[in-house]
């Protein structure tokens, strides 16, 4: 059983970084009839995931965005450190009304962005390089590819942005002390909820990106409709007539994360939308997107 | 230079992307005016002493925003897509002065981007105005020929940006990594000082290269992220760096990396 | 004229270009050899300034590339084939080309009849075929009409009419006065092109010299046969010959060329029946000369 087929459609692609062949895994033998891993026909989703993770690690644009989460970490910790410092310079009578954003608002601003660039290259860098070509020889299941691609990028950042976020609060939090600043001192179950769903919508918007990225094909083209979507429509709605101004404002992709579970201690508007309708909001958005992007990738020549 | 010029003026109009990114700007700049004709229906229907808060200016001032970002995409693109496919070793054979490569580049869509954010800026005001007519907004009683100068100031911003595009696009080679470190300083970088308190946002949001034109014609940056510090010829002068410091960089790595 | 002076080239750590010097003339087509890796394109992109010598110096002309006013009236180079912005028309892709040397655009047209594409001339680039993108490619180094043309790898990949077009083009233009190097790592394909080789491995020059030069160079000696071998092998040897008996019969002899054998067999009587000079190949000369300087070698075992 060495001459396993599934091994055969691995090695099409050789040449392409990790294009699928023999990424090898401890203690999972090759043999088929071992592993739950290796699925039927022409390689199984394990397989796929295996060397899609493989791809998205060892290029310098996964580490590019993640370094740029770390900068942006490093910006959270400057933040609280200054906004103690503002603090304590504030006299007494003005504490109670002053408002500062709380400590994970860099990543809160930067997350979407990052989430819309790696989303975006997961596919459209591929088809610059003329790599994808490789890589449908060696998973020729679109939709199984397709996927495994999505869930990696989605997985990845949306992985950072907890781990991220959580290490930007802690970091605030314990800057602060007990300097009672609302937005640095919210009750630890709120916070975290807040954390995990701004987790969740950046793992939804790279979800995003990565189904128009499959429409679109170009890293131009995919980023700046990315970035149209985040911050030129927010602009466009604001200036609607009321309510319409709130409504379609709210509904927007990037606005949702502070309906769902909004920053605790935070007196600002978030929105017109109550947590579940802005959750089914965001999993019809990124379905659309999804959809729209697995039809495109389906049908079209590669 | 002047064939330098010619073949990148040839260069840029022979690639489709050029015309997607000028047909979204214009496509922009036809919603802005749509939107007009919703704020005059607004204004309509609107009670006598609501009407004091209508204002038309923000929608005025959108389109140059919007356009700011569309061209420096484009002065991205015009360097990253050489890089991408190779071109940039055959565009180096035909014109090794480098320096002189890169500023007809630089001439080329930092032309094209200024004639596209005027037309936008003047074309997003003039159109507004005509749209709502004779209403009255709180903030378009001034004749035309008092607030068209502002607009024409706008319009400069633009080709700001498409520069910082094109050397951005030099130094990182990749177009993802260079939009979005343009978006990071056309949107992101304005969101984030908005948010640092008092006085350092007003401070920081008026070296912003999105608030210098209101500067530059000497207008209050109220309602605005971005703060009015500095003097019409300071913040000129702070406009003008935006474009040629990266530039200078971008001339400075082209030079000497091998292509 | 190209000439190279003592060049080398480094990337970061790895040494591409080692101490490299070799000049191609005028009216010969220049055989620019090498195994994968071994520093022919960066020689090449050294010499179109579009990388920076280390140390020594790359000229065409007698000056470098980059100070040439209108470089493409000078020098023409085809690179990478496919390096062209695909959603671009072939004769945008020109185009721009000639006004950066200040060339009038009827030259595009002349270019593009004389490599054959002047009916794909407003199709996009993208949708050409690798032969089409070479063709494109040749015509842009054609673009100027210049006296030094590169080449670097301009038969990988194309069939065996394109290979035998690019071969008779290369042969017209170096028969027109012009300087001419095309870079390959096929010895035979040079064979049949070029009159001069110049051969690199490692970065370091191994041979220059001409093709007939190397030939003979890998004279194996002369294959002899006779019916009275032992009379000949005496003879031979006696005229200061060194002679090998092969399986079946025949001699090998080296150190006397045909002529002075069957002179030396005639003056002693004995008849022959074979008298062949044996070369090694250019292929085998050429695996010879590069053996242990391919980059990355097969093991074998």
């Amino acid at each position: 059983m060495t001459d396993n087929p599934n091994r055969a459609s691995g090695t099409v692609g050789a040449g392409g970084i990790g294009a699928a062949d023999d990424v090898p895994r401890d203690g999972v033998p090759w043999d088929g009839a071992a592993g739950g891993l290796v699925g039927r026909g022409a390689g199984g989703v394990g397989d796929a995931v295996a060397a899609e993770w493989w791809k998205v690690r060892s290029v310098r644009s996964t580490a590019a965005v993640l370094g740029t989460v770390g900068a942006f970490l490093l910006l959270c910790v400057l933040w609280s450190w200054y906004v103690a410092r503002y603090w304590d310079g504030l006299p007494a009578a003005r504490r109670g009304t002053a408002q500062a954003a709380p400590a994970e608002q860099p990543l809160a601003v930067s997350l979407p962005v990052c989430a819309v660039v790696l989303g975006a290259l997961t596919l459209t860098s591929e088809y610059s390089s003329g790599m994808i070509r490789a890589s449908l020889a060696a998973m020729p299941r679109r939709g199984v590819l397709f996927m495994a691609k999505g869930g990696v990028a989605a997985a990845l950042m949306g992985a950072v942005a907890l781990v991220a976020t959580a290490a930007g609060s802690l970091a605030g939090a314990a800057i602060i002390g007990d300097r009672p600043v609302p937005t640095f001192h919210g009750a630890a179950a709120d916070v975290a909820v807040h954390l995990l769903w701004l987790g969740l919508t950046t793992a939804a918007i790279t979800l995003i990106a990565f189904g128009l990225g499959a429409v679109l094909r170009s890293t131009a083209a995919t980023i700046t409709s990315g970035m149209a979507v985040l911050f030129v429509l927010p602009a466009l709605a604001r200036l609607l007539p009321s309510p319409w101004d709130e409504r379609i404002w709210s509904a927007l992709p990037g606005s949702l994360a502070n309906q769902i579970a909004g920053p605790p201690g935070s007196s600002g508007d978030h929105g017109a939308l109550s947590p579940p309708v802005a959750v089914t909001l965001l999993v019809a958005c990124t379905a659309v997107a999804l959809g729209a992007g697995a039809y495109a990738f389906a049908r079209r020549d590669a | 230079m002047g064939g330098a010029l010619a073949a990148e003026w040839w260069k840029l109009r022979s690639v489709r992307s050029t015309y997607a990114v000028l047909a979204v700007t214009a496509a922009f700049t036809g919603f802005v005016v749509l939107l007009a004709f919703q704020m005059a229906h607004v204004w309509d229907g609107l009670a006598a002493e609501r009407r004091d808060d209508l204002l038309l200016r923000p929608l005025q001032e959108l389109g140059g925003w919007a356009a700011s970002l569309c061209l420096a995409v484009l002065g991205v693109v015009s360097v990253t897509s050489e890089y991408r496919t190779g071109m940039i070793r055959t565009s180096l054979v035909a014109v090794p002065g480098r320096r002189r490569l890169l500023l007809a580049k630089a001439a080329v869509v930092g032309a094209v981007a200024l004639a596209a954010g005027e037309a936008v800026t003047v074309g997003s005001f003039l159109g507004t105005r005509l749209v709502v007519g004779g209403r009255p907004f709180p903030d378009q009683q001034a004749p035309i020929a008092h607030d068209l100068p502002g607009f024409v100031l706008a319009g400069t911003v633009v080709p700001v940006f498409a520069l910082l595009g094109l050397s951005l696009g030099v130094l990182l080679r990749s177009a993802a990594g260079a939009i979005v470190s343009v978006v990071f300083v056309w949107h992101v970088l304005p969101l984030l000082v908005h948010h640092l308190p008092e006085p350092w946002s007003e401070r920081a949001g008026s070296v912003l290269p999105g608030g210098l034109p209101t500067q530059m014609a000497g207008l209050s940056a109220e309602n605005s992220v971005y703060g009015d510090l500095l003097s019409p010829g300071a913040a000129a002068a702070v406009l003008a760096a935006y474009a040629l410091i990266p530039l200078g960089f971008a001339a400075f790595v082209l030079t000497r990396r091998d292509a | 004229m190209i000439e190279v002076r003592e060049l080398t080239k480094r990337y970061g750590g790895t040494t591409a270009v080692d101490r490299l010097s070799f000049a191609v003339r005028p009216g010969t087509v220049t055989g620019f050899l090498g195994p994968n890796g071994a520093g022919k394109t960066t020689t090449m992109r050294v010499l179109l300034g579009l990388d920076h010598a280390t140390s020594g110096e790359a000229l065409v002309n007698g000056t470098r590339y980059g100070s040439l006013r209108r470089p493409m009236r000078e020098v023409g180079a085809l690179l990478d084939a496919g390096a062209v912005h695909g959603g671009r028309r072939a004769f945008d892709h020109l185009g721009w080309l000639a006004r950066s040397n200040g060339i009038g655009t009827r030259r595009v047209a002349e270019v593009l009849e004389r490599v054959g594409l002047a009916g794909a001339a407003r199709r996009r680039v993208g949708g050409f075929s690798l032969g089409m993108r070479q063709r494109l490619g040749i015509a842009a180094a054609l673009l100027g009409d210049p006296g030094v043309l590169m080449f670097d790898e301009p038969v990988n990949g194309l069939d065996p009419d394109g290979v035998r077009w690019i071969r008779e083009l290369m042969r017209s233009l170096a028969a027109e006065g012009r300087t001419v190097l095309i870079s390959s790592h096929l010895m035979s394909e040079m064979e049949l092109t070029a009159d001069r080789l110049v051969v690199i491995g490692r970065g370091r020059l191994i041979a220059d010299t001409s093709v007939r030069e190397l030939a003979d160079r890998f004279r194996r000696g002369v294959l002899v046969r006779s019916p009275r071998a032992a009379d000949l092998t005496a003879v031979l040897a006696a005229a200061g010959a060194g002679v090998d008996t092969m399986p079946g019969g025949a001699l090998t002899v080296t150190g006397l060329d045909v002529a002075a054998i069957g002179d030396a067999a005639a003056a002693h009587g004995i008849p022959l029946h074979e008298v062949t000079p044996h070369s090694a190949s250019l292929e085998e000369a050429y695996m010879e000369l590069t053996a242990g300087s391919a980059e990355f070698g097969a093991v074998t075992r």
